[in-house]
């Protein structure tokens, strides 16, 4: 990924709601985690496209990326690209830079 | 207004509460989380909402169900039904089950939330006197009375210079299909009208994998429609945002257009509108070409139709602006501005005007392109030459061209936008 990548522009009138979207990103990183330790597919399939809803409304188009291929991935059973795509996003989530217009 | 948010994510109900709040700030909205309840039962008070917006995927529940429930009762209000992007079945099966208006979750902006919950909200006064409401409720009207066999026309989704765009499916099976009714003005000019029934007898005919699948046009009580295929990728215009398409990816997209442009070329048809929203993607990535000129050049719609001022000066070949005759090497010409602005993310020409614009692709010699893109100037200058004589003849010789110059630049994925 570029350093581009790692930016995001979100509208100024809802920076207040940024800190609990990032919050739920959080939560729902380790859910991912969870679920693909169980091998739970539909609960993977779930949280990959809640991601792939939210992300691109925010303005987090590469969350919605990562969810779509979460969503494909649990269709598949791939374990191996889940977990590459959940590592992805763990490095996603850590390096976001987050800037209001 | 009150409002009822059925969305099982927390964040999506957060920021639609903002942004109906940011429009009318007295409106009451109330959240309701399926994963916590189930659906709303007789009790419930419905019928106090004015609109209700539904998600299709409900975390427990099924969105689609829950509409066909909730629209059996006699107090349910309008429904916005969420949906998710590249899964239109989901659309045409809401549309059906009675929603009101339907939006794709991944493209759902501020703008349009609030578009939709107006149009879904105007008193019949504010339909009247607003003009743009009025367009649009004039536009629900007609889809409604056309009549295609074997199709449902269920929903306005664009409006063009040319043709209202209305979401349908086949009745047989829910397939999404786009029918296009054209606009009035077009239909009343006879001669244009017999060419658009036999140019497009010949493109429903041709079997291109390049080229949109027609799949019947006809009349129904002075109506002209084309029912074609459903583009769940979007168009160009979506993937290009204002940004440059990575070379190889451009290189490829373009090789594609060749492609197109050789089959209909080979049918004697000329395209005679290309841009970016005339490109259009499938689920699979793949690229086809929409929306022939056809009607373009005997009407002044385009250039008089919201949206499209510049829309399609900027593609225009020197001799479409000197209204000559034209022939293949104009869309020569316009796929080549198209591949400029894939890769450097710019126009080939600005101006204020749309007459600034036509002017410049006859009188002005463009800016090179950057130089880490040089290597694409050879290929730029030949497809955009302002003398016709002077360009590539025709779609076969540029795709020479790219084999002998470009054969090692293969994208390293194939983008699919789903």
């Amino acid at each position: 990924m570029s350093a581009d990548d790692y930016k995001v522009l979100v509208a100024k009138d809802i920076a207040d709601l940024i800190p609990v979207f990032m919050k739920n990103r959080h939560k729902e990183l380790e859910a991912l985690r969870v679920a693909l330790a169980a091998a739970d597919f539909e609960q993977l399939r779930q949280l990959g496209h809640r991601m792939k809803g939210v992300g691109n409304s925010y303005g987090f188009n590469h969350v919605s990326i990562l969810g779509k291929s979460i969503e494909d991935g649990a269709k598949s059973g791939d374990r191996a690209a889940l977990a590459a795509t959940i590592t992805e996003y763990d490095d996603y989530l850590s390096k976001v830079q987050i800037a209001y217009e | 207004m009150r409002i009822l948010l059925i969305d099982d994510d927390e964040d999506l109900r957060n920021l639609l509460s903002r942004y109906i709040r940011g429009q009318w700030p007295d409106a009451q909205i109330d959240a309701y989380d399926p994963l916590e309840r189930s659906i709303p039962d007789e009790s419930f008070p419905l019928g106090s909402y004015d609109v209700l917006v539904l998600d299709y995927m409900l975390g427990r529940g099924d969105g689609l169900e829950w509409l066909k429930v909730l629209k059996q009762r006699a107090d349910c209000p309008k429904v916005l039904f969420l949906t998710g992007a590249g899964n239109e079945i989901i659309a045409v099966r809401a549309m059906k089950a009675g929603a009101d208006d339907y939006q794709r979750k991944q493209e759902l902006t501020r703008d349009r939330l609030i578009s939709s919950i107006r149009e879904l909200t105007a008193t019949e006064v504010e339909r009247t006197v607003s003009p743009e409401l009025a367009a649009r409720m004039a536009g629900h009207s007609l889809g409604a009375k056309v009549h295609i066999p074997g199709i449902k026309v269920l929903h306005l989704i664009g409006e063009g210079g040319t043709a209202r765009v209305y979401l349908a499916s086949r009745e047989d099976d829910d397939e999404p299909l786009v029918v296009k009714i054209l606009r009035q003005e077009i239909v009343l000019n006879k001669k244009a009208l017999e060419r658009f029934m036999e140019e497009y007898s010949m493109v429903e005919r041709l079997q291109s994998r390049h080229v949109a699948r027609i799949i019947g046009h006809g009349a129904h009580q002075n109506n002209v429609y084309l029912v074609m295929e459903f583009f769940e990728g979007g168009d160009l215009s979506k993937r290009l945002a204002g940004k440059p398409v990575p070379p190889p990816e451009a290189l490829k997209l373009f090789r594609e257009l060749m492609f197109a442009l050789g089959d209909i070329h080979e049918k004697g048809i000329l395209h005679r509108d290309l841009k970016p929203q005339n490109l259009m993607f499938r689920r699979d990535g793949s690229l086809a070409i929409v929306d022939f000129g056809i009607a373009k050049d005997i009407s002044a719609a385009d250039r008089t139709g919201a949206g499209e001022v510049l829309g399609t000066p900027r593609y225009m070949s020197p001799e479409q602006v000197q209204g000559r005759a034209l022939d293949l090497r104009t869309d020569i010409y316009s796929a080549g501005v198209l591949l400029y602005q894939m890769l450097t993310g710019r126009h080939l020409f600005d101006g204020e005007t749309a007459m600034e614009v036509a002017m410049h692709h006859l009188n002005t010699q463009p800016a090179p392109l950057p130089e880490d893109l040089a290597h694409y100037q050879r290929l730029i200058d030949k497809l955009i030459e302002k003398d016709r004589d002077a360009r590539f003849r025709n779609a076969d010789e540029v795709i020479g061209f790219l084999a002998r110059n470009f054969e090692q630049e293969k994208p390293e994925i194939t983008q699919k936008l789903h």
